[in-house]
């Protein structure tokens, strides 16, 4: 009994352990990007300033820019394909020389759908850089994010997306689009 | 001593009394109201109203009004003339007497709500005038909601009939039509095309056998293209073959830019939609302050202005009026207004004067729903035009301006429209939730050849029809009434 007891102890211990440790392994993501917040480059335009982020980590020197676009048209079908996508990013405000590389597709956070879409920038420099553009919408308001840099595409979104979801920015997204 | 306190008690209660009456609307509360005067009303069935067309036919005058489609609370109203629900279309009522207006028939439209349905946009032209039309014909282009436009008979305004149907699109908005050339300036969303919404433009002339001329925007909007995509057009005017000029607004409440197109050039030069082809009409561009748009750039040519009467040269000036549209509630954006262009020397615009409501004098930011421009009329009446504008202003009600100096336009009237039970509420997100009030939000106005003016309501407290009084009609040249 008392042996039996003990490894049912040492049974629940290892498992409790087990899952600490896998909780306080951080993801690919997580393990090694910062995003730190920097001013807003970007001229007076239309829509308020937003927010700008660059990259410490294996994303180092990628570049996010967020924020609202409140007063959006279309309602009711939100973002509806890939060329409202291109339209309202704010990709053109990293270079208006860009060029989508495949069809966008659908994402999600903070309950705000939409989509995303990749594209190559042609820049000022002559260096090649990728981006992202993502456009989501709630009722008649826009969220749009946009990341550039000179790395891997896939990962600079899967790290932006990651980043939106903190609870930091998932609040601080949902105050904006109330226009607070 | 205790006098005094009351009177000073009195003056604080008249003085926030007077406060929350201009602040808050409320249902039974009189309009609002100077040198201008309500002649008659229609509810328009409470459907949220956008373009009113008034249209002298045989001796009749009849209005047509398109709606947006319908709101979260009432999505597909009833026909209280049918009993059924029918999806916001167009409103025909016959004015001929304008206080008494008769509501004839709704036509319905696109199933949908606010601006995903409905049938927002109404131009007619008789079919005498049309080069070959039929003569005992009176035609209505409308669009059908975001995917259509379509071309009616109103003969009998009671009992339409559709012509033709253009189908396929993603969008639709604010198009123009000439009746003594049957060129229609049609406002789209093509399939193929980067942006929402880009001009096709039509011969209706036979309106039974539409011939398509050619699809036309800003280079970079084009199908195929890449990079930045320019704004969007709202809507273009022409002047015809005589003027040889359409004006084409892009944007709404951001990034506006007026574009000044050779007409002649635009219908009979290269097709494609190539860049250099895009380009090849244009005369000059306008980009306006990021802050504003350009919903209506209505062109008034060859005004004679009274101070350069003595001056050489520029007696006159060709100027065009372009009219924001405000998009977000309770002042949510940059102030959407009224600007004056001065387009004499076409390939350098200038912009020369400006105009807004006052907010302070009616605590506008307070009141509840859109505050700011959205339109004008549009008619080129002689009992008007190049005199007096009409500017819709959203909680504002309606705007008379003495335009006949166009360097300094000058309010003279005003009309803000009691609330009815029919008006539906405007709200901003609050944390957790949303705040709502209830207000005027006057859309769209249009005047008739007899000097009525014409004001429908997005918050669908309908019709409202108007006449000037007092110095305001003196300033139009008007006969006392």
């Amino acid at each position: 009994m008392r042996r039996g007891t003990m490894i049912a102890v040492a049974v629940i211990a290892l498992g409790v352990s087990g899952v600490w440790a896998y909780q306080r392994v951080p993801s690919p993501v997580e393990e090694v990007v910062h995003w730190r917040e920097i001013a807003w480059p970007f001229p007076r335009d239309g829509w308020p300033a937003g927010r700008a982020f660059r990259c410490d980590g294996t994303c180092a020197g990628a570049e996010l820019y967020v924020r609202a676009k409140r007063g959006f048209c279309n309602c009711d079908s939100g973002v509806a394909d890939d060329d409202e996508v291109d339209r309202v990013a704010d990709i053109d405000l990293i270079s208006p020389r860009f060029a989508a590389v495949a069809p966008g597709e659908e994402v999600s956070f903070n309950e705000l759908r939409g989509r995303a879409r990749r594209y190559d920038l042609d820049m000022s420099d002559g260096v090649g850089h990728a981006a992202i553009g993502v456009a989501v919408s709630r009722r008649c308001d826009l969220f749009v994010a946009a990341a550039q840099g000179r790395g891997e595409a896939s990962g600079m979104q899967r790290a932006m997306l990651a980043f939106l979801e903190t609870q930091e920015m998932r609040g601080w997204v949902l105050a904006t689009l109330d226009g607070q | 001593m205790f006098r005094c306190v009351l009177t000073a008690a009195g003056l604080v209660l008249f003085a926030s009394s007077t406060f929350v009456h201009a602040q808050k609307q409320t249902i039974g509360a009189p309009p609002e109201a100077s040198n201008m005067k309500l002649v008659g009303t229609n509810d328009l069935q409470a459907r949220s109203a956008y373009q009113p067309t008034i249209h002298h036919q045989g001796d009749r005058w009849i209005a047509y009004i398109g709606h947006h489609g319908g709101t979260d609370d009432v999505p597909v109203p009833v026909n209280p003339m049918t009993g059924k629900e029918e999806p916001n279309g167009t409103s025909i009522v016959d004015v001929t007497d304008p206080a008494h207006p008769k509501y004839l028939r709704h036509l319905p439209g696109q199933e949908g709500k606010y601006e995903s349905g409905g049938a927002q946009m109404v131009r007619v032209c008789d079919g005498k005038s049309l080069p070959k039309g039929d003569p005992n014909a009176v035609y209505m282009l409308r669009t059908f909601g975001s995917e259509a436009h379509e071309i009616w008979n109103v003969a009998d305004p009671a009992n339409p009939v559709l012509i033709t149907r253009i189908a396929g699109l993603k969008d639709t908005h604010k198009s123009w039509w000439e009746c003594d050339t049957g060129i229609a300036f049609l406002v789209s969303g093509a399939p193929d095309w980067r942006t929402r919404r880009m001009t096709q433009i039509y011969d209706f002339s036979d309106p039974a056998h539409p011939q398509k001329i050619r699809d036309f925007g800003l280079p970079g909007q084009e199908p195929g293209a890449t990079g930045a995509v320019p704004t969007e057009l709202h809507g273009p005017i022409s002047t015809g073959p005589n003027g040889n000029r359409v004006f084409f607004g892009y944007g709404t409440n951001k990034g506006g830019i007026l574009q000044i197109v050779d007409r002649d050039k635009l219908l009979n030069g290269p097709k494609e939609p190539t860049p250099d082809n895009l380009r090849y009409p244009e005369i000059s561009r306008m980009p306006m302050s990021a802050f504003n748009g350009a919903h209506t750039t209505f062109p008034m040519l060859d005004m004679p202005v009274a101070e350069f009467a003595e001056d050489k040269d520029g007696k006159t000036r060709d100027i065009v009026m372009i009219v924001d549209e405000a998009i977000l509630n309770e002042c949510g954006e940059a102030r959407q207004m009224v600007w004056f262009a001065d387009v004499t020397t076409e390939t350098r615009p200038m912009m020369i004067s400006s105009y807004t409501v006052p907010e302070a004098s009616g605590q506008f930011c307070q009141r509840g729903g859109r505050f700011g421009s959205h339109s004008s009329n549009e008619s080129m009446a002689p009992v008007y035009y190049k005199k007096m504008a009409f500017i819709a202003f959203f909680n504002a009600g309606v705007r008379a301006l003495d335009i006949r100096d166009p360097y300094h336009p000058r309010e003279v009237g005003y009309f803000i429209p009691s609330i009815t039970s029919a008006t539906d509420k405007r709200c901003i997100p609050i944390e957790g939730g949303a705040r709502c009030k209830v207000a005027i939000q006057t859309n769209n106005v249009e005047t008739d050849d007899r000097g009525y003016i014409y004001i429908v309501d997005r918050a669908n407290t309908g019709l409202h029809i108007l006449e000037l009084t007092g110095p305001a009609r003196a300033a139009a040249g008007l006969p006392r009434n």
